[in-house]
């Protein structure tokens, strides 16, 4: 596993296509800010959503029984998944026992989490990402880079290249009207194949047993019911109680997400199609251990829109190929479940807070951060590297002339020193940033020369 | 089983019980704007197109002349032509499909299909064209009015479809027609 800094520097290797990034994600933030402020009781909508989370995570157990109450009187069939091994089997159990073999899949990170489709691969079974853009990057064999734009980190050069070789598109035309038409055209013939759907989920309704999804391609509903099984895979945070709770948080969702009022299709599934059987899957997955932290429980409100990830100085700058689920949610989540492959991503942030402020369920990110840097540093997670700085940090910090000392030391030495000797291994900070300019002289050395004896403008000394 | 060992990792681990808010309440001011006009403005900037006929009679008149040829699912003889059991091979051909809608929503411009409308539940997604009918005085403001007019009854299968199918996966550049249908059409009777 490499670091979040080595994959960051991979990333931004590409200036242009650096820019780019930052540039289009903060396009999107700024759609979402247009179309918050047309919405007047958009806070109260935020503060509805937090608690509306917050009630259902104080009573979780309750409101899963009851949606599994209710997807069984719908004629659903419904499985429970501990973990990630249990969840591939129940899946493809079920596929198993259909005698299916191909497979479409659609808006599932959850699956990504669980690395469903390598499972079902391995045993022989064809799975097809049918979102545009995974199945551009399933093309590609890569990881999505964002959770509502995974091939955000492409140009349609690269699109057009692959669609050539995959799909047999005229070479050389990256007109992305034409190329969005191949892939609907091959797709569709893996929409009218497919024997098994399998979905993600974004609300669970625990009073009617619904299950909604939502897309703007239409990718769920054409696998759900064209596929005579259908296989829907939630976490066990997606409940929500109400269906009246589905007005708030639709609101919230497109427009936190990419500035639309609501995406285009906002779907209900309610009970299997004539004939047809629908499956839920229920997954834990480390969820209900990070419901006990009480300092960190607020992060499984989170309802995937992606705001954070395009507001985020950092983010944007460096690329999504962080952790399965991206950006700072993913800084959040991931450390949970993976705490020595993800150790270092709650530290790829400033701190800035724009991503609480943009959170559509109020999710208090940075604050979140900062404490997990802390845990880290006293559980020893984090790299020798850095512990011994921040211990030495720590000392220097302490004493004025030892602190005096090093702004000397330190004010020589990125002006004289060779290179190689600051920007070297050790130091993930250089990695692609330059140091800043060394002034002549030290802060206290400026005041003393400059105000010494005129005191401060409140007549400090 | 796995059931039983979530159920009681969450009651070990989850926080003391907060309330439950009542539903939200969506200001009154919003009664002073004009449904029509909002739903028809939002429908266009979320790609979709409208026309208006003043009575329901003008309604068949007019889709007689514009979409000759229209699966037009308000009408039995389509329901006959096209039975729940319909091989998708014969629902991929369909071009232009026309359907009754309950109600719009003028904040999104959304309108509600539930499996009410149509014989298949392919119908609305699978057709190249949709030709949406929906009666102007249905027209209600919000998500929150929305689901009060369909949450409980929902059964089996309902969706809200806001204008075409869209994508902008490639260099985000918007392309309808992704996988649904490449156009949505809003016919709005008795203005």
């Amino acid at each position: 596993m490499t670091g979040y800094a080595q994959k960051a520097g991979q990333f931004l290797k590409n200036g242009e296509r650096a820019a780019w990034h930052d540039k289009t994600l903060w396009i999107v933030r700024q759609k979402r800010d247009k179309m918050a402020r047309a919405v007047p009781e958009w806070e109260n909508l935020r503060e509805q959503a937090s608690q509306i989370k917050q009630h259902t995570l104080s009573e979780l157990d309750n409101y899963l029984a009851a949606f599994e109450k209710q997807a069984v009187k719908n004629g659903a069939q419904v499985h429970w998944a501990g973990d990630a091994a249990r969840f591939n089997e129940i899946v493809s159990g079920i596929i198993k026992k259909n005698n299916a073999s191909k497979v479409v899949k659609s808006k599932s990170m959850l699956t990504e989490e669980c690395g469903l489709n390598p499972f079902l691969e391995k045993q022989g079974i064809e799975v097809t990402d049918t979102d545009l853009g995974e199945r551009i990057i399933q093309f590609r064999e890569e990881p999505p880079s964002h959770i509502v734009m995974p091939a955000i980190h492409l140009k349609k050069e690269e699109i057009g290249e692959l669609f050539y070789e995959k799909l047999h598109t005229e070479k050389g035309n990256f007109d992305p009207t034409y190329l969005t038409a191949a892939a609907r055209l091959h797709l569709r013939q893996k929409f009218l194949e497919a024997e098994v759907a399998i979905t993600g989920v974004n609300f669970a309704v625990a009073e009617t047993g619904a299950v909604v999804v939502c897309t703007n391609e239409g990718n769920a509903d054409m696998g759900v019911h064209a596929a005579p099984v259908q296989i829907h895979c939630v976490g066990i945070e997606k409940m929500i109680p109400r269906m009246d709770d589905l007005g708030v948080f639709t609101r919230l969702l497109a427009r936190s997400a990419t500035g639309q009022p609501i995406t285009t299709y906002t779907s209900h599934y309610m009970g299997p199609k004539p004939g047809g059987q629908m499956h839920i899957v229920i997954v834990d997955n480390g969820r209900s251990e990070h419901l006990g932290k009480e300092d960190y429980r607020n992060a499984l409100k989170c309802i995937r829109c992606g705001a954070c990830m395009n507001t985020c100085p950092v983010y944007r700058r460096s690329g999504g190929h962080g952790s399965v689920i991206h950006g700072l949610i993913g800084s959040m989540l991931a450390p949970h479940s993976h705490l020595k492959n993800y150790n270092d991503l709650p530290f790829a942030s400033s701190l800035c807070g724009s991503c609480s402020d943009v959170c559509p369920v109020k999710i208090d990110i940075h604050d979140q951060l900062y404490r997990w840097r802390q845990d880290l540093s006293e559980k020893k997670r984090t790299s020798p590297g850095k512990r011994y700085t921040m211990k030495m940090a720590g000392k220097i910090l302490a004493g004025s002339k030892m602190y005096d000392f090093s702004g000397k030391m330190a004010r020589w030495g990125i002006k004289n020193l060779p290179r190689m000797l600051i920007y070297n291994r050790l130091n993930v900070w250089g990695k692609e940033r330059e140091l800043p300019e060394v002034p002549k002289e030290s802060f206290k050395q400026w005041y003393k020369r400059t105000r010494q004896g005129k005191g401060g403008e409140n007549g400090q000394g | 089983m796995d059931r039983d060992k979530i159920l009681q990792a969450i009651r070990e681990n989850k926080a003391k019980t907060t309330p439950l808010p009542k539903p939200f309440n969506s200001p009154a001011e919003k009664q002073n704007i004009s449904l029509v006009t909002r739903f028809k403005d939002i429908l266009q900037q979320v790609g979709g197109d409208c026309f208006e006929i003043n009575g329901e009679e003008e309604l068949t008149t007019f889709l007689n002349q514009h979409f000759p040829g229209a699966a037009d699912f308000r009408k039995k003889e389509t329901w006959e032509q096209y039975p729940p059991d319909s091989p998708k091979e014969k629902l991929a051909q369909l071009k232009t499909v026309v359907l009754g809608s309950r109600f719009g929503v003028a904040e999104n411009g959304a309108v509600w299909l539930d499996e009410a409308r149509f014989p298949n539940r392919l119908v609305p997604f699978i057709a190249e064209e949709l030709v949406v009918c929906l009666n102007a005085k249905e027209i209600v403001h919000d998500m929150h009015e929305a689901y009060s007019k369909s949450g409980q009854n929902t059964t089996g299968f309902g969706v809200f479809i806001s204008g075409p199918s869209k994508t902008a996966d490639i260099e985000q550049n918007l392309v309808f027609g992704a996988h649904g249908a490449k156009k949505v059409n809003i016919g709005l009777y008795n203005l």
